[in-house]
């Protein structure tokens, strides 16, 4: 009952969160010179420019002062009119950004839940077993392990990685199997008359039906063979990410093992008769999840920044390789909406752990 | 019935020297090892708690109380501190008969301490201690508010305990419910409606033979509250059949013998364990024989029994823990916690510092331990509420006639509930006695400063009223002074105090003392 209100509070308390976000935007935005935003905003396909100028400037409300100018930005954003952009990768695209958008994200969703599924898988019961048995040699390796992998910067650890597992980086490496760039090889396809759901496939970026996804795409379509070949391409990124979240979560989690392990209440559970295996599974963890997870949010965020980082190094056309290639080419309406977007999964991350958080320690309600 | 029966009462006869003595504890020695040196919190302890009384245990803060408290317990934080030797005996079981081979101390000095901790022995010393804590003794903390697990409900953590001692008690409840036909009650009722001035005798009679004692206030308030015969056979009923409702009595008794069984095999286990330890070589090999025996009869039963139990036991898992919440919220009645149903959901915080501490209590009551140790149980608490719990202790102590060993620093509490008391002071019990001898005629200079300190209105000069106090203050146990450890604060200190050690040596009957006033015995 209780836990109800506090979601619906919690998702109400959201719509300001993201109208300050908007703001924040739009400050980026009304920042820039008029005439440029104005021209930035035209669809390139438009025929006759003067005119879709001054449409733009009406669109933008450009010269109505910048409350109106804010409520127009408001209202092209709900509605889905978040201007266009130029692409450097040549690959069949209308020019918005919601397309563009459309187009990459579906990729680094999939990095990103591949990485965060196994770090938590791992972390877990690692961080519970190192914790529960402070300065043994598990734990001085588990802490070795975790304090490295966080402190070293995800570009060069996956620059490391490429040289040390990438395929024909260097010679004769048996390790060296996976390879460094894209989504999948244009080898394994038949790219004379590629199969039906492939649509364009120039540049590492394919637009495969319905999900969007290769991977899953292939399964279904049932080419095992691209299914595999585009798995091994996401092996270094995917095994990049999770090696830093992991270590992020590891630390943390020991960290309040120890602190949970000293506590008045792991007496209590030991004097009841309580099985050593139950009060570290039980009484133990359940209490140190909570501070850890508190940290998941802001893991979140660093992990969003290093998506970006990782999916250049990697050449993966995902949201981070849109953001980038936004920037180079000058196309100030992807930025905006990268933004934006970035800001909007933020948000939502930081409500799922709060909500995690509120089901886990009865004590919080805001 | 198994022969093996026999076997356990022989060997409970054996290690029980004194039939009185629930709790024997001798020479215990606890140390912390510290970056600043060895903390010799405790040195060669020596006293014991009988069946049925209230033992308890003064001393100013930092003396040891609440480290005899957990070294009973063996619940001492490892690092830094450790129980070095000693033995404790809880119902005839020493818990420490392992102690030399849990860890090798070497002491190079005083800061470089390594201790080599034998993992494996560590390991089956909690499990034999996790059959021991809990059931035979049960301790009640200091700040309930952090002793209690935040994060579970408070009905979870009573049943959490009930469920670990007692499945095989609730699968014997269960099953003799199961017995219970409707004729049965028909019979009792008519019989009860026929002779009412007798309604509670004739109910106790029942209950007893149909091990419903735990039923039985509710039974008699049935009686109270109805008086149609029909309704109360069917409240009746429904309260005997209560957790009955979802599983079949064929599975009710496998799992009572898979239970019995497994008792058996850790009751064995543990007495090995202390046979080993005093290397009796007969007694072993008779364990053995008996575990061999047991086995054979019913280990291949029960093997798949527990394999089974992971796709059928659920239904079973669920009737105990039904009875469970239900002798749970009994619990909560009986430490006097109003509404126990909404109690049982509650959280901890959502209750207040005198709720929590009964709550506390009936956790720790919960496996019907024989011995409570009671550490500070009422130092968190304000006045009023602290009147309040230490009745219910005064109480549950004559009502479940579990041992109460009781810590504190309030020589008022201790008049008021102990029977007998012991007097610590740095590390060593220096007085021990009954309460009334001790508050009549304190025979040690430390107990008669205690005493002393207590501030009476009578003792008035002219700039009020005049507290006495001990002259300067607890010594630093890392390097305590030699000899008797009060000299350096004592106002009778002889030569000899600041040399040797007195003995804890008994004047009269039940009348201890280490003093050299009293006695020339040395403590080597």
């Amino acid at each position: 009952m209780e836990l109800r209100y506090f979601i619906i509070r919690r998702l109400l308390l959201m719509i300001p969160t993201l109208i300050g976000l908007t703001i924040i935007v739009f400050v980026l935005m009304w920042s820039l010179p008029h005439t440029f935003l104005a021209s930035a905003f035209i669809n390139p396909k438009a025929p006759n420019r003067a005119q879709a100028i001054l449409t733009a400037e009406n669109q933008l409300g450009l010269n109505q002062g910048i409350v109106l100018a804010y409520l127009h930005y408001l209202g092209n954003t709900l509605t889905g009119n978040w201007g266009y952009m130029t692409l450097t990768t040549p690959i069949k695209f209308d020019g918005t950004v919601l397309s563009g958008i459309g187009l990459f994200f579906p990729n680094t969703i999939q990095l990103v839940i591949f990485a965060a599924i196994l770090s938590i898988l791992i972390a877990i019961p690692l961080g519970t077993y190192i914790g529960a048995r402070p300065n043994s040699i598990a734990d001085h390796s588990g802490r070795i392990f975790s304090l490295s992998f966080y402190a070293i910067p995800v570009f060069v650890l996956a620059v490391v990685f490429q040289v040390i597992f990438g395929k024909g980086v260097i010679a004769g490496n048996p390790v060296g199997i996976f390879p460094i760039s894209g989504t999948f090889s244009i080898s394994a396809i038949n790219v004379i008359s590629p199969p039906s759901w492939l649509v364009s496939g120039v540049g590492g970026v394919v637009l495969s039906q319905p999900t969007h996804l290769i991977i899953f795409d292939s399964l279904i379509h049932g080419d095992y063979a691209l299914a595999g070949n585009a798995f091994m391409h996401i092996v270094l990124p995917v095994l990049v990410l999770t090696l830093s979240l992991l270590a992020g979560i590891l630390r943390f989690l020991r960290a309040s093992m120890v602190d949970a392990a000293n506590s008045e209440y792991i007496k209590t559970a030991r004097s009841k008769g309580v099985p050593e295996n139950i009060v570290v599974k039980l009484h133990m963890r359940r209490n140190a999840l909570i501070p850890t997870i508190t940290v998941l949010g802001l893991l979140f965020a660093s992990l969003l920044g290093g998506v970006v980082l990782i999916e250049d190094v990697f050449d993966y056309p995902g949201i981070g390789y849109l953001a980038l290639s936004t920037i180079l080419s000058g196309s100030i309406f992807g930025v905006l909406g990268t933004t934006f977007l970035f800001g909007i999964i933020l948000i939502t991350a930081n409500l799922l752990v709060d909500i995690t958080y509120a089901i886990l320690d009865p004590r919080i309600r805001y | 019935m198994y022969s093996i029966q026999n076997l356990e009462d022989e060997l409970n006869k054996n290690n029980t020297t004194n039939e009185d003595e629930y709790l024997k504890v001798t020479d215990l020695v606890t140390n912390f090892y510290t970056s600043r040196g060895i903390v010799k919190a405790l040195d060669k302890i020596n006293f014991s708690i009988r069946r049925g009384e209230i033992f308890g245990m003064v001393g100013e803060s930092g003396c040891g109380k609440s480290v005899t408290a957990l070294s009973i317990m063996d619940l001492v934080q490892d690092p830094p501190g450790r129980v070095v030797s000693g033995r404790v005996e809880i119902d005839g079981f020493n818990i420490f008969s392992d102690i030399k081979d849990l860890a090798k101390i070497k002491v190079k000095s005083e800061t470089d301490v390594k201790i080599k901790r034998n993992k494996r022995a560590i390991k089956k010393h909690n499990f034999m201690l996790s059959k021991i804590r809990g059931k035979k003794a049960g301790m009640i903390f200091q700040e309930p508010s952090l002793a209690l697990n935040p994060v579970l409900r408070a009905g979870d953590q009573i049943t959490e305990n009930i469920l670990l001692h007692n499945k095989k008690n609730i699968a014997d409840s269960l099953i003799n419910r199961a017995n219970l036909s409707l004729d049965d009650v028909k019979l009792v009722v008519d019989e009860v409606l026929k002779n009412k001035d007798e309604t509670k005798s004739i109910l106790n009679n029942w209950c007893r033979r149909n091990a419903l004692v735990d039923l039985e206030t509710q039974i008699n308030s049935i009686f109270k509250n109805y008086t149609d015969p029909k309704e109360i056979e069917n409240e009746i009923v429904s309260l005997i059949k209560g957790g009955l409702t979802l599983v079949d009595k064929a599975s009710l008794i496998e799992a009572r013998d898979y239970y019995d069984y497994k008792e058996r095999m850790e009751n064995l286990e543990i007495k090995r364990f202390a046979a080993t330890e005093e290397s009796d070589s007969e007694l072993i090999r008779s364990i053995g024989a008996e575990e061999v025996k047991l086995r054979g009869t019913s280990g291949a039963r029960f093997r798949s029994y527990s394999l089974k139990r992971i796709f059928t036991g659920k239904k079973v898992e669920k009737a105990f823990k039904t009875e469970a919440n239900r002798r749970a919220k009994e619990l909560l009645s009986l430490v006097s916690l109003p509404d126990p149903e909404r109690i049982m959901r509650s959280y901890p915080h959502e209750l207040s510092g005198g709720m929590q501490q009964r709550l506390m209590i009936a956790i720790a009551l919960a496996s019907d331990p024989k011995l409570l140790i009671a550490d500070e149980p009422t130092t968190a608490l304000d006045v009023t509420t602290q009147a309040q719990i230490l009745k219910l202790l005064r109480n549950l102590n004559q009502l479940v006639g579990a041992s109460i060993l009781f810590i504190t620093h309030d020589l008022a509490v201790i008049a008021e509930m102990c029977n007998r008391v012991a007097v610590m002071y740095a590390g060593s019990i220096v007085e021990q006695g009954d309460v009334l001898d001790i508050f009549d005629s304190p025979k040690h200079p430390y107990t008669v400063g205690l005493l002393g300190a207590i501030p009476t209105p009578q003792v008035k000069t002219e700039s009020g009223i005049n507290l006495h106090t001990i002259p300067g203050s607890v010594p630093n146990l890392i390097t305590p002074p030699s000899g008797c450890r009060f000299h350096p604060r004592c106002s009778f200190a002889m030569e000899v105090c600041s040399k040797s050690k007195p003995k804890l040596v008994e004047l009269e009957a039940q009348r201890k003392v280490a003093c050299f006033l009293y006695t020339s015995e040395v403590e080597e």
